[in-house]
């Protein structure tokens, strides 16, 4: 931004090249500004928190007191921290995985169905997608519920053994089995319908030929579909691998706001620090933290679709 | 707390006219017509009726025409998030109700303003209960009101007691056994609770610790130490544990929000509550009235025969902010609804014990039951860092790992304890 000032004796062709130079500039300065204010401001205000011992008589003040990295310190050396970290890492991948994986076999379902059955599979995704997280997730409460859940009615109709009274909390592994189902619900409709999108690129020509070569229904997949699908699925994977690492509504509402800490993820530990122990320092330590890892975990893919997008 | 009775009424006006003729309440002002302004005040979900706030609002109105009152009305679940944000702007509330474990925690961060010298000028201020005073007291000094307490017994089905041929046991081997029949008597009733324990309930679980000579943490030159792994604490959540394995089938990672709803529904025989959660029980919307005349209580009882356990009392304060700018209106508010005339009524009315030893005397009936339970009462370590414990979910995360046998009781009170222990001391 330095172009800025410009030299009062400059001649004209000089003063030409200014401002050509500098007219792509202040093309972008609104959108560099807005980004500033809201996504550079407050990330460095982070920062500058996560480095501060910010409590209750801080907050009050508005006065924090300064101890460089002793909030981070303090976070990695809390064994629960560690505990947090693995099992967001494990959720996110098994919500990741089955998320690309089921939403890919619908999308391809879609192409194959009569139209008024696509027509029906879309509303419901759409519907859905359309349904507030909040919303959805009482509903899920009220069918996993401990009393009178529909799920454990359901399931000991069918006789699959005795569900009833059975809560699905006790056990860690199958409170977070439930979580899974929840998010991966949540998350199909957008990830279906992108990949569907991406599906109807596919140039049925290259479909037939390697069909006339002697390719298998899988053999056509591997080779043809999904390498051409390969930018959609980087940008899906890596979204859902932000989002789902950051995962907080869903196991915040449906165990009443209170989470035990074995349901902790790595957003909820934050919020718990900052707003529930009053740590706002070390909160904001913890979320500095998630975007670090984010960041180390979604390169690869942001890499990949960068030079995706450079060959195109 | 929804006690719609005919005489409630006509107790409300006598109250009022007795009232009237022992004098007015504190806080007299002679340009009171003159002040102006908006005086916010931030009131709990369920502790005065809204029948004893318009009043209160009223009665301050005819003193103060030009003011106008906003009460707001907020949820415990989140009540500290809107606090501390709330404190940290220009422009908190003037006058707060504050859960009586959290007064400490906003008083030493300089967010109440000190009242020890307006004290004299509050009804009652000489007998104010000592435990609710103890709560609003740091260092020397008042931060706080004292403005209602709870405190729990166990309410119990005449009718379920009296088809199992039982009368209320008088200690926690009698209540055992007690127990036992009842789930014999309903052996039939897949959804049947002797004694209805959710998870969380650490309310409920306290008794039982400070019963066998536990307690949450002790402090000693300063520091303090959880002790909730001393052998008299394990041994209270022991006994505890084994009630709720054999009479409960409470969900064991729940929390006691619904358990007057549960109650109502007629698969419970007993639940350790609130006096007010009477009126929720019989609720004729959210509950059942035909239960009204089935309902007894009584006292949390000891392992020593014929003794009661100590149970924690719950309460609320109310505060003033120290940045509010109407601070003279919120003390005249407070006085208002402390005074003789409306704390009567939420005696009454609401059904809570009154902020003074010297209206113990109106707890009749059922709530007899409840004042003296608070007679034997207990609190939680009284330091600015409590409220922290209490967010970080320490207690019924501690109760669930006993309850669903993911910890046996050794484990689970040791961490709960370090834990305890790193809080209080200022740790995160």
């Amino acid at each position: 931004m330095g172009l800025a000032i410009a030299p009062p004796d400059l001649g004209p062709a000089l003063y030409q090249r200014f401002r050509r130079r500098l007219f792509p500039y202040a093309l972008i300065t609104p959108s560099v500004a807005v980004i500033a204010g809201i996504l550079a401001f407050p990330l460095g205000m982070l920062v500058w928190l996560s480095l501060q011992h910010y409590g209750l008589r801080e907050l009050i003040a508005h006065q924090g007191e300064w101890v460089g990295l002793g909030n981070y310190q303090a976070i990695l050396t809390d064994p629960l921290f560690h505990q947090v970290i693995v099992r967001s890492l494990a959720f996110t991948f098994a919500c990741v995985a089955l998320t690309v994986g089921l939403s890919t076999l619908i999308a391809m379902l879609l192409l194959k169905v009569s139209n008024a059955v696509r027509v029906l599979l879309m509303s419901a995704l759409v519907f859905v997608w359309a349904t507030p997280v909040v919303v959805t997730v009482d509903i899920w409460q009220w069918m996993f519920d401990y009393e009178f859940g529909v799920i454990n009615y359901l399931l000991t109709q069918l006789h699959l053994g005795n569900f009833i009274h059975h809560n699905w909390f006790d056990n860690p592994l199958q409170g977070w089995t439930v979580f899974v189902v929840i998010v991966v619900w949540g998350a199909i409709p957008f990830v279906t319908i992108t990949v569907y999108a991406g599906l109807l690129q596919v140039p049925n020509e290259l479909l037939d030929a390697a069909q006339v070569d002697g390719a298998g229904a899988w053999q056509r997949f591997r080779f043809v579909t999904a390498p051409m699908l390969k930018p959609i699925f980087l940008i899906v994977i890596c979204l859902s691998t932000i989002w789902d690492f950051g995962v907080f509504n869903q196991i915040y509402i449906l165990l009443n706001q209170r989470p035990s800490s074995d349901y902790y993820t790595i957003a909820i530990y934050s919020y718990r620090e900052s707003f529930g122990v009053t740590q706002y320092g070390i909160g904001a330590a913890i979320a500095v933290l998630l975007v670090l890892i984010l960041i180390v975990v979604t390169l690869f893919y942001v890499r990949e679709t960068v030079r995706q997008a450079e060959i195109a | 707390m929804n006690l719609r009775k005919p005489w409630v009424t006509v107790v409300s006006v006598a109250v009022a006219v007795i009232a009237a003729a022992c004098g007015g309440t504190g806080g007299g002002n002679n340009n009171s017509s003159s002040q102006t302004g908006t005086l916010t005040v931030w009131l709990m979900n369920g502790s005065a009726p809204q029948s004893v706030i318009d009043e209160v609002n009223a009665d301050f109105k005819a003193k103060y025409p030009n003011v106008t009152v906003k009460v707001e009305i907020q949820q415990w679940s989140d009540v500290t998030t809107k606090l501390d944000t709330a404190f940290q702007g220009s422009t908190p509330p003037d006058v707060m109700e504050l859960g009586n474990t959290l007064v400490a925690k906003y008083a030493a961060a300089g967010a109440l303003l000190d009242i020890t010298g307006k004290r004299a000028g509050f009804d009652n201020s000489a007998t104010w209960l000592q435990s609710l005073t103890d709560s609003c007291t740091q260092a020397g000094k008042l931060y706080c009101v004292p403005y209602y307490a709870g405190s729990r017994a166990i309410i119990y089905r005449k009718d379920f007691f009296a088809s199992a041929g039982v009368a209320p046991p008088d200690s926690i081997d009698g209540l055992l056994t007690v127990g036992q029949k009842l789930m014999t008597a309903h052996a039939s009733d897949p959804n049947f609770s002797a004694l209805y324990f959710p998870g969380k309930y650490w309310y409920g679980a306290l008794p039982f610790v400070w019963d066998f000579g536990g307690d949450i943490a002790t402090q000693s030159g300063g520091k303090w130490a959880g002790s909730l792994n001393s052998p008299s604490s394990q041994q209270g959540l022991t006994t505890l544990n084994n009630l709720v394995g054999k009479l409960s089938r409470a969900d064991k990672t729940g929390d006691e929000a619904k358990q007057d709803a549960a109650f109502a529904q007629g698969h419970i025989a007993m639940i350790i509550a609130n006096g007010w959660e009477v009126g929720v029980i019989t609720d004729p919307k959210a509950g059942n009235p035909a239960l009204k005349d089935q309902l007894g209580a009584f006292p949390i009882p000891s392992h020593n025969a014929g003794q009661t356990a100590p149970v924690f009392l719950g309460g609320s304060d109310l505060g003033i902010s120290a940045k509010s700018k109407h601070q003279d209106l919120a003390d005249a508010w407070i006085a208002t609804l402390t005074g003789n005339k409306h704390m009567t009524e939420m005696a009454t009315v609401g059904g809570v014990i009154p902020n003074t030893t010297s209206m113990l005397s109106l707890g009749t009936g059922i709530n007899s039951t409840f004042y003296n339970a608070a007679k034997n009462s207990k609190f939680v370590p009284n330091s600015q860092n409590w409220a922290s414990v209490e967010s970080a979910n320490v207690l019924p995360d501690m109760l669930v790992k006993i309850f669903t046998r993911q910890q046996d009781v050794p484990t689970a009170t040791n961490a709960a304890s370090a834990r305890i222990s790193t809080i209080l001391n200022g740790g995160g």
